[in-house]
């Protein structure tokens, strides 16, 4: 039996995201699975260095040695805003495509790019 | 639902189910790890900074967060270079908030600045540090844009200031970076003493770093919040 810690939340979520991504044909609710995809990934590493009744990472607090890892927390930082920096960029892509196609529907975007191929030959 | 789809579903469930599975058995994760080890608690005390993590990202492994800072000017530039080739939608007639949502956003602002800029000079001692501040004042500027409207917070702020503030900053770090390696010191080392901890000015560079980051992330997510508003998609 699995045990319930952040690291099986955390594959639970990056399913779901993923699930998300694959099945859904909305192009915002698609950048939403990915943003969940991330999040599952930051809980992922965050919980991998955590440990019980483990201290916030500052050299001030009394018992240094029961610190949690603060590697995942550092890499963490950069998945962050690296996240941040995709989402805006992949959200002005959809939004020209929305503006060329009128429609988030990624079916649809595909049929009319094919149809449009099709018209050059 | 045709049954094609039914059957795109299934596949798809079956193989990502199957997936996740995999990673939870095959792993071998056995939960919480072992805490933090004593060769990170070790190279924080060497820079100085209480912080550890700032410590990490900041002095150990700053070479991974000087890409970072560059794959976010680089998305902001993105955000940037899309949307002015797009032109500007039509201008729509906003509707003014009242009076006490207009004074109260003026009179939060300079605290929620103020805050900030604790948290960036903060951080290298407590949790914080520039990427945290530089949202949190982000953040604070886009509460009055949609109090005021964002031309009048853009009139506030001379786009040609904010740009070279930006790309100043962004510079900065990169000159912060590369100039052990100019001085023909071991590349990326530190060249500032870590003075005492606990005290503002200790910590060697992570207080500079830090500066600069928050400089640059309070700008480019008030540039991408600006762009996305003065340039909305339409369906």
């Amino acid at each position: 039996m699995l045990a319930l810690n952040g690291v099986t939340i955390s594959v639970l979520l990056f399913g779901i995201g993923l699930l998300g991504l694959i099945l859904r044909r909305d192009l915002v609710v698609k950048l939403l699975a990915l943003g969940l995809v991330n999040s599952a990934a930051i809980l992922c590493l965050v919980s991998l260095g955590a440990r019980r009744d483990g201290a916030p990472p500052l050299l001030m607090t009394p018992a240094a040695g029961a610190m949690v890892d603060p590697l995942p927390q550092a890499i963490v930082l950069s998945a962050i805003v690296i996240n941040f920096a995709v989402l805006a960029l992949a959200l002005v892509f959809v939004m020209l495509l929305v503006e060329r196609y009128h429609t988030t529907d990624a079916h649809r975007i595909e049929r009319e790019t094919a149809a449009e191929e099709d018209s050059w030959n | 639902m045709t049954s094609t789809s039914i059957r795109r579903v299934l596949v798809a469930v079956l193989l990502v189910g199957g997936f996740c599975i995999l990673i939870l058995t095959g792993f071998g994760f056995r939960g919480p790890g072992d805490g933090a080890s004593d060769a990170w608690i070790n190279a924080a005390r060497e820079t100085g900074a209480l912080n550890v993590v700032s410590a990490i990202y900041l002095n150990t492994r700053l070479f991974d967060t000087v890409l970072e800072v560059l794959v976010f000017a680089v998305a902001v530039l993105g955000v940037h270079f899309y949307l002015t080739a797009r032109g500007r939608a039509e201008p729509v007639e906003s509707i003014p908030e009242s009076s006490v949502v207009r004074i109260a956003a003026d009179l939060l602002l300079p605290l929620i600045l103020l805050i900030s800029i604790y948290i960036v000079l903060h951080g290298h001692l407590s949790p914080g540090g520039g990427f945290s501040g530089g949202v949190i004042a982000g953040t604070g500027l886009l509460l009055t844009a949609i109090a005021l409207g964002t031309k009048t917070v853009a009139a506030r702020f001379g786009p040609r200031l904010l740009e070279r503030l930006e790309w100043g900053a962004l510079l900065g770090i990169l000159f912060l970076a590369a100039l052990p390696a100019l001085l023909a010191r071991p590349p990326l080392s530190d060249l500032l003493p870590p003075g005492t901890p606990g005290r503002i000015a200790s910590g060697g560079s992570i207080l500079l770093y830090n500066g600069l980051i928050g400089v640059k992330v309070f700008i480019g997510s008030w540039v991408i919040v600006r762009h996305f508003v003065d340039h909305r998609g339409e369906i």
